[in-house]
């Protein structure tokens, strides 16, 4: 019996993979078991080497994951070379028997540098570059267990019994995945055929057949290795839970928010929310939500922000290249004061950069781009609870101070799925700020927070010059200090009264020798780290950038002797912007820029070269 | 009494400008149309056309170079009450904003697009727009134009506007009649409204378009008929005015959306409620039953 496992699951894109990970994770979920899962691809649609990081648990819902994994499932050669160095001593393989010849120079796919990593791995370890040899490697000299399926047998047994063709069999591949893994967790039948039945509700035969492979491939596996990955009875309360990603879950706080009206553009890792509001907005006729697929994210954020002024919660969602495209839109909302929200996800820039791998590099860029000064409230949100309840803030603080907000997540978080508890909406508190009663007033009338005016109720004009208190172009120099003072004073306003979300979050002992400061995807990391070594380690958690809290973050900074920041970035912004507002320079980071994340053994092993050794920045590289 | 829309601001325009026949005749359309001013909204881009809002006593959205078409679909989209109405420079609409007036017309969304078309970048002191003829020399050039033209009623009618007309600012009695027909033609209408520059266009000035004016008669239900018309023109002196083209069949915007979204135009965005005594108006319960296959006992 295990607590604890990390496993990866690899194929090519568009082979089944996905759909494996949610009967998985629904069968994890319903037997009581903690979960946190990645999802690595390319941006390509089919062939190119995609894999699922899944961390399971029994006793706490995971917060990261662990490059060193337990079992490593391959549909194909190239997970198998890809992966078989993150195996554990005493782990488990699955691949299939009938590929054992193959060799690294058939897979198309690779890119050279990691084939030459591959064959300098090969030189230092004597094999031969087959599967096979590797397979013998893990066996001999890691002690790895080895679950050689025959996967042509398998499928030709499928292809028999339900007198499909070999082509149809072949679509199954990614099940032998599942049997494999339920048959060594022991995972029970009717959790798994559960989780197949919900995937393929109307589609009784492929379910039917899915079950037959399944537990064929159960038994072969039993037999051979019984059920060494059982895991412990789990310990987790036992309430209801959801199994969520980032997407998911800030697309359900949009909803509770009251959002309706959300313009997108397609672009990787945002459109799944925008997808997802589609398919679970209600059916009520006062919950309409128009999801608007526009031309460009110029037509995104201009035709929200004209959603926004006849008075509908509106937001748009995107990454980074979108965002370019919106800066001027973002100007035109806080100079007109216009409650949006956009939902930004980052990931790996600059240009297309890694369009699908995560990244933190954007927040000078949420925080300072666009020409000339206006007010905006930056939240980020660092996990799957902290996405909803700030999706849901973001609404209350674009109303209550008629200015656009920023929320940032990344694309880590976008496609992390994870155990996560459901929400309570009784405690979902929606402010939507202060209405003009009075008819004869100025759209812009008495500072800072004016009482919202929207078309349709009186006569207002909206302009992007600088304007009189009733909206119309005036460049008086005493009118233009008056104007942009009125609309600065709110983010002073917003600091003094902010309540929520909470904008600094300290964990860890009181006083810390060692502060690490972050936010975003680094969280999970982070406080798996607190722990694992001698020192008083804490970690300074950053959720909301404007306002910054100055004051509060000083006072954690100047308690630590040594303070580290954490960002998946190359030029560590988090630190650049705490300097400019506390003046605090911090000479130690931890950073990883290849848009895979931070995994908890490779961060501990970083802090431990700038604890103990003395580094001052490092730069973490795992993951293919 | 009949309600004038004029506001206090003192309109800024050169003396002479076409543009003053343009906000004449809509204040007249108005009238005539006894609009609410409440429930209208003129939405601008920049330039010097970019300036009518402030100059019209009914709501007024002055936004971005070539944005007022996306601000105004979502204004549209949201409150689909609300008149609206887009004025826009030709460089405005058919230059940076050129993708825009596209996805307009693809929707069928119902608004009035009026275009200020004085073949020059007014506001920026001259320079070649989208529709200024290849090889034209106009005041502020140091060259003939290198660029050919965009045929606006041509685009519009091959991207899916469902109204297509034009008219000439100094013509204000047939340019009221147009802002008219097009406020109340149900789906994407474009009107091209010829307007003489007198600071930077020397040589298209009101007499040039004055003297180059032919109606048009009945407009067209074809769109292939409508487009032989305009094939008859090319090449010729004449300028064809009036509305081209009208259907009145295809769906707007706002139908095709009734059909995703049913009840959309009895409660579109704007209308809906979403919160009572501070709470979300969604039942715990229902809410959660959306996502069955993402929860676990
Ligand atoms: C993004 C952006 N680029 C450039 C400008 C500068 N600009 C202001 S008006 C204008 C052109 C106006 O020409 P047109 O749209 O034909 O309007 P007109 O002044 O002729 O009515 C330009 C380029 C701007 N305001 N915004
Ligand atoms: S520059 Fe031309 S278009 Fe602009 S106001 Fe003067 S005359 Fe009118
Ligand atoms: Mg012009």
């Amino acid at each position: 019996m295990v607590e604890k496992i990390d496993m990866i699951l690899g194929g090519a894109q568009g082979a089944g993979l996905e759909t494996t990970t949610q009967i998985l994770s629904s069968a994890f979920a319903s037997s009581g078991l903690g979960v946190l899962s990645d999802r690595e691809y390319y941006s390509n649609i089919k062939g190119r080497h995609s894999y699922v990081h899944a961390e399971v648990s029994s006793g706490t819902v995971p917060r990261s994951l662990n490059s060193k994994i337990d079992l490593l499932g391959c549909m194909d050669a190239e997970t198998l070379f890809t992966h078989f160095l993150d195996l554990k001593e005493e782990s488990y393989l699955v691949y299939d028997v009938s590929i054992s010849e193959k060799k690294q120079e058939k897979i198309k796919s690779f890119e050279d540098p990691l084939r030459e990593r591959l064959e300098k791995k090969f030189d230092e370890l004597g094999l031969e570059g087959t599967i096979d040899s590797i397979v013998r490697f893990l066996e001999e000299e890691k002690n790895v267990t080895i679950i050689d399926l025959d996967f042509p047998s398998i499928l030709a047994e499928l292809q028999d019994q339900y007198e499909i063709s070999s082509s149809q069999a072949s679509r199954y591949v990614s099940s032998i995945l599942i049997g494999a893994v339920s048959g060594l967790m022991d995972l029970e039948t009717k959790s798994v055929k559960q989780g197949v039945n919900d995937k393929f509700e109307d589609k009784q035969k492929i379910a039917e057949q899915n079950i037959f492979l399944i537990e064929n491939v159960v038994k072969q596996v039993k037999e051979k290795v019984g059920t060494p990955l059982k895991m412990d009875d789990p310990s987790l309360e036992k309430d209801k839970k959801m199994m969520v990603n980032g997407n998911q879950v800030t697309g359900m706080g949009k909803i509770v928010a009251g959002l309706r009206f959300q313009s997108y553009y397609p672009i990787t890792p945002a459109a799944d929310e925008s997808f997802f509001l589609e398919e679970n907005a209600g059916e009520s006729e006062e919950e309409n939500i128009l999801v608007f697929q526009t031309e460009d994210e110029i037509a995104a954020i201009t035709s929200c922000i004209g959603a926004a002024l006849t008075g509908t919660r509106s937001a748009t969602a995107t990454s980074g290249p979108g965002f370019a495209l919106m800066v001027e839109g973002l100007g035109w909302a806080g100079m007109n004061e216009v409650p949006i929200v956009i939902t930004y996800y980052q990931r790996g820039g600059p240009s297309t950069g890694l369009p699908t791998r995560g990244s933190q590099e954007d927040l000078t860029n949420a925080l300072f781009s666009s020409h000339g000064d206006f007010p905006r409230i930056v939240l980020a949100s660092g996990d799957h609870g902290e996405a909803f309840l700030d999706a849901v803030e973001s609404f209350n603080l674009a109303e209550k101070y008629q200015t656009p907000v920023i929320h940032l997540l990344d694309k880590y978080l976008a496609n992390f799925t994870k155990t996560t508890d459901i929400p309570d909406l009784e405690r979902i508190k929606i402010e939507r700020g202060k209405k003009a009663e009075d008819t004869d007033i100025k759209r812009f009338a008495d500072g800072p927070i004016s009482p919202r005016i929207s078309l349709g109720d009186e006569v207002i004009w909206n302009t992007g010059s600088e304007h009189s208190p009733k909206g119309h172009v005036m460049e008086d120099p005493e009118n233009r200090i008056k104007m942009h003072e009125k609309r600065m004073d709110k983010l002073e306003l917003a600091d003094k009264n902010m309540e929520m979300p909470e904008r600094v979050k300290y964990y860890g002992p009181e006083d810390p020798e060692y502060l690490l400061v972050g936010w975003g995807s680094v969280k999970g990391p982070a406080l798996d780290s607190l722990e694992s070594l001698d020192e008083r380690i804490g970690y300074l958690h950053l959720r909301v950038f404007s306002p910054f809290p100055s004051e509060e973050v000083l006072s954690y900074l100047e308690k630590a002797d040594k303070i580290i920041s954490l960002e998946h970035s190359y030029s560590v912004k988090i630190s650049r912007v705490i300097r400019m507002e506390t003046g605090i320079s911090i000479d130690n980071e931890v950073v990883k820029f290849t848009g895979r994340p931070m995994y908890r053994d490779e961060f501990i092993e970083a802090l431990k070269n700038i604890i103990e050794a003395g580094s001052q920045r490092e730069v973490l590289r795992h993951g293919p | 009494m009949a309600r004038e829309y004029g506001t206090e601001n003192w309109i800024d325009w050169c003396p002479g400008c076409g543009n003053f026949g343009i906000v004449s005749s809509i204040y007249r359309a108005f009238s005539e149309m006894e609009l609410d001013p409440e429930k209208t909204v003129l939405v601008s881009g920049i330039g010097c056309s970019g300036k009518m809002p402030h100059f019209v006593d009914v709501s007024g959205v002055h936004t971005l170079h070539g944005r007022a078409i996306p601000f105004a679909t979502g204004i549209k989209m949201s409150d689909p009450d609300l008149e609206v109405i887009v004025n826009g420079g030709d460089g405005d609409l058919l230059g940076i904003g050129a993708g825009h007036f596209v996805a307009l017309g693809r929707r069928n969304l119902d608004i009035l697009v009026m275009m200020h078309n004085n073949r020059v970048y007014g506001l920026t002191k001259g320079q070649a727009s989208p529709t200024l003829p290849k090889d034209t020399q106009t005041k502020a050039l140091t060259s003939p134009n290198l660029q050919s033209a965009v045929p606006p009623l041509s685009l519009a009618l091959s991207t899916g506007y469902t109204f297509v007309a034009r008219s000439f600012a100094m013509d204000s009695d047939h340019l009221k009649e147009k802002i008219k027909e097009g406020m109340e033609h149900e789906g994407a209408a474009f009107l091209d409204v010829l307007q003489h520059c007198v600071t930077y266009n020397d040589i298209h000035t009101a007499d040039f378009f004055r003297d180059r004016i032919v109606k048009s008669e009945e407009p067209e239900k074809e769109r292939s008929e409508a487009f032989k018309k305009i094939r008859e023109f090319r090449g010729s002196e004449e300028i064809l005015t009036d509305v081209l083209y009208q259907d009145t069949e295809e769906p707007t915007f706002s139908e095709r959306l009734e059909k995703k979204l049913t009840g959309f135009e009895e409660r579109p965005p704007a209308v809906q409620n979403i919160e009572e005594d501070g709470k979300p108006i969604l039942d715990q319960k229902e809410f959660l039953s959306r996502f069955d296959d993402l929860i676990f006992d």
